[in-house]
C-alpha cells in the first residue's frame, strides 16, 4: 500500500511537472508579446497618457513576478487582461496625440493674424501714449491714472510679445497664441481707456 | 514691436480715424482726441498723404488719428 501511494504521488508530481512545463513556453511567449507591444507604444504613452501607462506597467510587473515564481497558469490567465490594457493604452495615447496635434495645427493657423494684429495694436497704443504724454490736458474720458496704466501696460505687453514670439519661433504655437491673445485683450482694454474706439 | 517713437504705419488698421465734418479744424480734432489743440501737428503729419495744408480740410475726409 505504501509503495502504491508513493508511486501515485510520484506519478502525480510528474504529471504536474509535465503540465507546468507545458505552460511555461506559452507563458513566456505571452509575456514577451505583452512587453513588445508595450515597448512599441511606450514613448507615445509616456507623453500623452502617463498615468494609464503607469497602471499598465504595474500590471505587467505583476505578470513578470508570476512568471518568475513559476506560476505559468497565472501568467496565462492574466495575459488577456494585460493585452486589453495595453490595447486600451494605445487607443488613449493615439487619441490624445491626435487631439494635441489638431490643437497645435489650429494654433499655428491662429498665429498668422495674431502675429500682425497684436504688434499693430501695441504700436497704435504706443503712438497715442506718446502724444498724450505731451498734452497739457487730457481729452474727455481719459484720466491720468488711465494714461499711467496704459504706459505700464505697454511695457508688460512688449515683454509678453517677446515671449509669444520666442514660443512661435520654437514651434510652440499653442503657447504663442495663448500669450498673444492675452496681450490683444489687454490692448483692447487700454485702447478703450484711451478713447481709441472708432469714431 | 514698434519703437517708442515710431508712428503707427499708415496701413495700421488699429490707428483711430476721424471723418471730418463741417466746422472741423485740425485744432478742434486735436482738442477732441488729445485734449490739447496745439497737438494738431501730430494729426497733420500722420495725414500728409491727403493733406497739404493743415488749414485745409474738407468734410468727408477720413483722417488718421495717431
Amino acid at each position: 500500500m505504501k509503495k502504491q501511494s508513493a508511486w501515485l504521488l510520484a506519478s502525480l508530481a510528474a504529471l504536474i511537472m509535465v503540465g507546468c512545463a507545458g505552460q511555461k513556453e506559452p507563458a513566456e511567449k505571452a509575456l514577451a508579446s505583452a512587453q513588445s507591444a508595450l515597448a512599441n507604444i511606450h514613448d507615445t504613452a509616456q507623453k500623452y497618457a502617463p498615468d494609464q501607462l503607469q497602471a499598465v506597467e504595474t500590471q505587467l510587473a505583476g505578470v513578470k513576478d508570476s512568471l518568475a515564481k513559476g506560476d505559468y497558469k497565472g501568467v496565462l490567465a492574466a495575459a488577456p487582461a494585460l493585452g486589453t490594457a495595453i490595447s486600451g493604452l494605445k487607443d488613449t495615447a493615439d487619441a490624445k496625440q491626435k487631439d494635441t496635434e489638431a490643437a497645435a495645427s489650429q494654433a499655428k493657423d491662429a498665429w498668422g493674424p495674431l502675429s500682425t494684429d497684436t504688434p499693430n495694436m501695441v504700436a497704435a497704443i504706443q503712438s497715442r501714449v506718446d502724444i498724450l504724454s505731451k498734452s497739457h490736458h487730457l481729452p474727455a474720458g481719459v484720466t491720468k491714472d488711465g494714461l499711467a496704466a496704459a504706459k505700464s501696460g505697454l511695457d508688460a505687453m512688449k515683454a509678453g510679445w517677446t515671449d509669444a514670439s520666442n514660443a512661435a519661433a520654437s514651434g510652440d504655437f499653442t503657447t504663442a497664441v495663448g500669450k498673444a491673445q492675452a496681450i490683444k485683450a489687454q490692448a483692447a482694454d487700454i485702447m478703450k481707456s484711451l478713447g481709441m474706439s472708432a469714431s | 514691436m514698434a519703437d517708442d517713437k515710431t508712428p503707427p504705419a499708415a496701413n495700421n488698421p488699429y490707428t483711430q480715424t476721424h471723418v471730418v465734418v463741417a466746422g472741423d479744424t485740425l485744432s478742434k480734432i486735436a482738442q477732441k482726441y488729445y485734449g490739447d489743440p496745439a497737438l494738431y501737428t501730430k494729426i497733420f503729419q500722420a495725414n500728409r498723404d491727403v493733406l497739404s495744408d493743415p488749414n485745409k480740410i474738407s468734410p468727408g475726409q477720413k483722417l488718421r488719428i495717431p
